[in-house]
């Protein structure tokens, strides 16, 4: 008896310690005040004289930046050494997952203490911040060649990852390209095809497109059960496209473009286009957005940045071989596909189902095998 | 209570502080001032402030992990169990695959690293020189990266050696790593080494007196190995066989990438699938957890049992010894070429895959063509990576710092679990070795819940990695510094404190370097996994104080496996030489050297 009541008195003098440490000093004031102003000053004014406004305040901020994004290394840090050479502005950038810029931005915002003053990431993510009260709005002229369909609510697209499937070209000759997504649950696949555990917003997508041309549930239902039947599953989209190097898998039921493309300069035989150069296959454009944090520390600066990407820094994207949000001179990552609608709204408001919808179809499909 | 006798030396130092606060009746003044008096003296300081510096530590992610699992709904409530556990999401099944999977990795390890082991340290094998920090290689290499080169020898089609070895020799492909045992062979000898530094510590501080005395009574050398010398480094395995258990049943490269492809799912990877949807559900993610939790809770129980008679492992004694490698004889030759063929298999071929991809652009069977385009351009690129030496440079500090500060917490509290009747000591034990069970990501969201809310400027150095470090290989040093305290004899400790030594003096010039070799052991462990520590680190970073696992985290993620091949050939070169460094000095410092040869 005398143990346990001993082991539980030094168990809560432990939590008591835990508590002073964690409670010992109150967060440090915010600084949404300053950034409230700043965003305010800026937009106040017609929108030819923001971007000067900005660089002033910027100025006075001490010209630093600190991005938050999910760009891959090889794009976030040209891209910041692009906007550094333009306004002299030094970006120091953190970079992670979409799902871990979400959960350092919540963590901070919740603790009253914002680390990122702009933040690039996926769709799913911009919205969660942005629906949470963490995004400031823009209404610069950075908008005008933005798509509408590319404006959200506190946030705007900045580039687009574009869905297809990918192939090895050894291993699948002309005559047997896939030329629709149906043809994916061909028995000629069979075995030979790979997807990603967490595609579920392909799923999502694929799903109501169909839907929405005619094909009845059933139908759908049929055409992915014959499609994870041909396939076995992965994990993580550029894995894979070095497994489809490799040839240890013939075709990829779904990848990035610009990461197939980004293999086939390398030399890699694969490809996410027929011989012809032309695909039917209705390509989904998920966008990567842009936003300006609330209560951040260098406002100006980020401000400069939102705008800076949606102008000046489409250019960059290209030149890095991405897909921009705006239509740049030159752009050649959209070539050869049909580009159709992709279902934010959808996938923000249910991604959760869509998610262990997906999960069960893998899994009832690994199980049936 | 049952399974937990108390140990048999009630020596040692002063028990903890169990007449503390329980109060009988009023105490008088002059009682209450040397009761003080005895509560301070450095002993108590040192080992107090260890034990809740230990428990800070292992309680900080327990309790967030905890709130977010019973009180995430508003009350308390135990539906993130029902949505965790129920429905279809085949939790049962994925467990067995689990167990499974665990069990036949911890096994080929434990088999692999004491086999090893022995040979290193009791025989007279040639090539031992080669053998140390060979040895280590599988644990250098990054999980993904190793598996990665297995898959690139072991896949029915392309695999390196169903094409080169199998097809052109017996016309048939009949290696397929994508299956269990598959997944059991990576795992296994990706983990073979944390099996191995532990019971390399075991075996040489073990005293061949007795194996002497059964060969004298007539006993086979199969005998005497069987019957005398295993058993006698038994907490070296239990807690071998413990930890690799543990982090086969959380771990999920290996899963991920050779189990999903033929449709084996296992327990993580629901953790995996719940972490990664958006809101993300913590309390499921914490159901999961604290299942694992209950397995690792039950092992650290069994492995407290399993060694209650504490007394006949402790070789270590008052007299002098020095253990003696067996002579092979005739055996000789063909122990080396065990040995030899031991690390082609297991370090030769998956360094030779690494090496070889790593001079490609993209990866490719190996043909004229994929020759021609070898060039060392991914090495170079390796080297003028901005940030690569700031990231080098701060591994290496986050490396040694958490490798020490736990190594000696873990010495200290080791001391009070097996040495003390402290009461609570198998609930300290236990709580050390939470950490294992508590995913990466959520003991990054603890720390930065925690640390953001602290005036300390902690958040946004790399003071708050080392932190994260700290707690993530507690449960590793605290087994390392546990079985190493298991063999020593409180006898010593005695004597010293008969000859007039101080509590500190013992603690410090008999304990310490008597357990030196299983000190070393945990430290090398811990610098080498803390380079690859990815999960709670990419939360918590900080720009411009990058990490090598962010680097290669930002390889991986860029698409450039070669790249990646190249930097984890790098790695491994400056590991290797680290640790022989590391032993170099351990050896100067009071560690037996075994270099017979």
């Amino acid at each position: 008896m005398r143990t346990t009541r001993n082991a539980a008195l030094a168990v809560s003098a432990l939590v008591a310690a835990a508590l002073v440490t964690a409670c010992g000093g109150s967060s440090p004031g915010a600084s949404s005040g300053t950034a409230n102003s700043a965003y305010s000053q800026i937009s106040a004014l017609p929108k030819a004289q923001q971007r000067a406004k900005a660089q002033e305040l910027a100025k006075k901020e001490g010209n630093t930046l600190s991005l938050y994004t999910s760009m891959t290394a090889d794009v976030a840090t040209p891209v910041a050494k692009a906007f550094e050479k333009k306004f002299d502005i030094h970006v120091s950038v953190f970079r992670a997952n979409s799902e871990t810029v979400l959960q350092r931005t919540s963590q901070e915002e919740q603790a009253g203490r914002p680390g990122g003053d702009a933040v690039e990431t996926d769709f799913v993510e911009m919205a969660a911040m942005a629906q949470n009260g963490f995004l400031a709005d823009y209404a610069g002229s950075g908008l005008d060649k933005v798509d509408p369909s590319g404006r959200f609510t506190h946030w705007t697209a900045s580039r687009f990852n574009v869905f297809q499937p990918a192939w090895n070209t050894n291993l699948i000759k002309p005559a047997d390209e896939p030329h629709s997504w149906e043809d994916l649950a061909s028995p000629k696949y069979k075995g030979k095809l790979t997807v990603e555990i967490s595609d579920s917003d392909w799923y999502e997508n694929l799903t109501k497109y169909w839907l929405d041309h005619g094909k009845t549930q059933a139908q759908v239902d049929a055409l992915w059960k014959a499609i994870i039947g041909n396939s076995k599953v992965s994990k993580g989209h550029t894995t894979m496209m070095q497994f489809l190097s490799a040839g240890q898998s013939p075709i990829e039921a779904m990848n990035y473009t610009y990461i197939t493309d980004r293999a086939e300069k390398k030399g890699a035989p694969v490809t996410h286009l027929p011989a012809d150069g032309v695909s039917k296959i209705p390509a989904f454009a998920r966008p990567n957005g842009v936003g300006m944090i609330k209560d951040a520390k260098h406002p100006a600066a980020a401000w400069l940045f939102y705008d800076w990407l949606l102008t000046d820094g489409q250019q960059e994207l290209v030149d890095l071989g991405l897909t921009p949000s705006t239509k740049i001179p030159g752009d050649q990552s959209l070539k050869g596909t049909t580009l159709v609608p992709f279902d934010v709204t959808g996938l923000t408001k249910e991604g959760a189902d869509w998610d262990k919808k997906y999960d069960q179809l893998l899994r009832g499909a690994s199980a049936g095998k | 209570m049952a399974i937990a006798p108390a140990p048999t030396a009630p020596r040692g130092g002063e028990p903890m502080p169990d007449d503390g606060p329980a109060g009988d009746g009023a105490a008088t003044p002059g009682r209450a001032v040397r009761l003080l008096r005895r509560l301070l003296t450095f002993q108590t300081l040192l080992v107090g402030g260890s034990v809740v510096v230990v428990g800070y530590l292992a309680l900080v992610p327990l309790g967030y992990l905890f709130h977010d699992t019973f009180l995430s709904g508003g009350g308390f409530s135990f539906d993130a169990f029902s949505r965790a556990y129920g429905g279809d999401s085949q939790s049962g099944s994925m467990m067995l695959n689990s167990l499974w999977f665990a069990f036949g990795s911890a096994a080929l390890a434990l088999l692999l690293g004491t086999a090893l082991a022995y040979v290193q340290v009791r025989t007279d094998t040639p090539f031992k020189g080669l053998f140390f920090a060979a040895s280590l290689v599988p644990l250098i290499i990054p999980g993904i990266l190793y598996a990665t080169s297995w898959i690139f020898l072991g896949d029915p089609t392309i695999g390196l050696l169903n094409t080169l070895v199998f097809k052109p020799l017996f016309g048939a492909s009949p290696i397929n790593i994508f299956s269990v045992w598959g997944m059991i062979w990576v795992q296994g000898l990706h983990l073979a080494p944390v099996a191995f530094l532990l019971m390399v510590a075991a075996f040489r501080a073990m005293d061949p007196s007795l194996e002497e005395s059964a060969a004298m009574s007539g006993a086979g050398r199969g005998t005497i190995l069987w019957r005398i010398t295993l058993p006698l480094v038994r907490p070296a395995m239990i807690s071998g066989a413990l930890l690799m258990f543990v982090q086969s049943l959380e771990s999920f490269e290996v899963p991920g990438l050779l189990g999903l492809q033929n449709g084996t799912y296992v327990f993580t990877s629901r953790i995996y699938f719940v972490l990664r949807a958006y809101p993300i559900d913590y309390g499921a993610a914490g159901a999961y957890a604290i299942g694992l939790l209950a397995i690792a809770a039950a092992g650290v129980l069994l492995s407290a049992w399993l060694q209650r008679s504490s007394r006949n492992f402790q070789t270590v004694t008052g007299k002098a010894f020095r253990p003696r490698p067996v002579e092979l004889g005739r055996a000789r030759p063909l122990a080396g070429a065990a040995v030899i063929g031991y690390f082609l298999l297991t370090v030769v071929l998956p360094i030779a895959v690494l090496i070889y991809a790593s001079l490609l652009k993209y990866y490719a069977v190996p043909s004229r063509k994929a020759i021609k385009t070898m060039s060392l351009n991914n090495y170079r690129e390796v080297l003028h990576t901005p940030l690569a030496f700031t990231a080098l440079k701060n591994s290496l500090v986050l490396g040694v710092g958490a490798a020490t500060v736990v190594m000696l917490l873990t010495a200290i509290v080791s001391w009070v679990v097996l040495r003390t009747k402290a009461p609570g000591r198998r609930l300290l034990d236990m709580l050390a070795f939470t950490p294992i069970v508590i995913p990466g990501l959520v003991l990054g969201l603890a720390l930065s819940f925690v640390y953001l809310r602290s005036s300390l400027p902690i958040y946004g150095t790399l003071l708050i990695l080392l932190i994260s470090y700290c707690t993530r290989y507690l449960p590793y040093g605290m087994r390392y510094s546990s079985a190493a305290m298991a063999q020593i004899s409180p006898e010593l400790e005695e004597s010293a404190a008969v000859s007039g030594a101080s509590w500190f003096q013992t603690f410090r010039r008999v304990v310490l370097p008597l357990m030196s070799s299983g000190f070393l052991a945990g430290w090398v462990y811990i610098l080498v996994v803390s380079f690859r520590e990815l999960s709670s680190t990419i939360l918590l970073y900080s720009p411009g104080k990058e990490v090598l696992s962010v680097l290669i985290w930002e390889q991986f993620e860029n698409g450039q496996f070669t790249t990646l091949a190249a930097l984890g050939v790098c790695m491994v070169v400056i590991l290797v030489l680290l640790v022989s460094v590391a032993y170099r000095l351990g050896a100067r410092f009071g560690l037996q050297g075994d270099s017979t040869n």
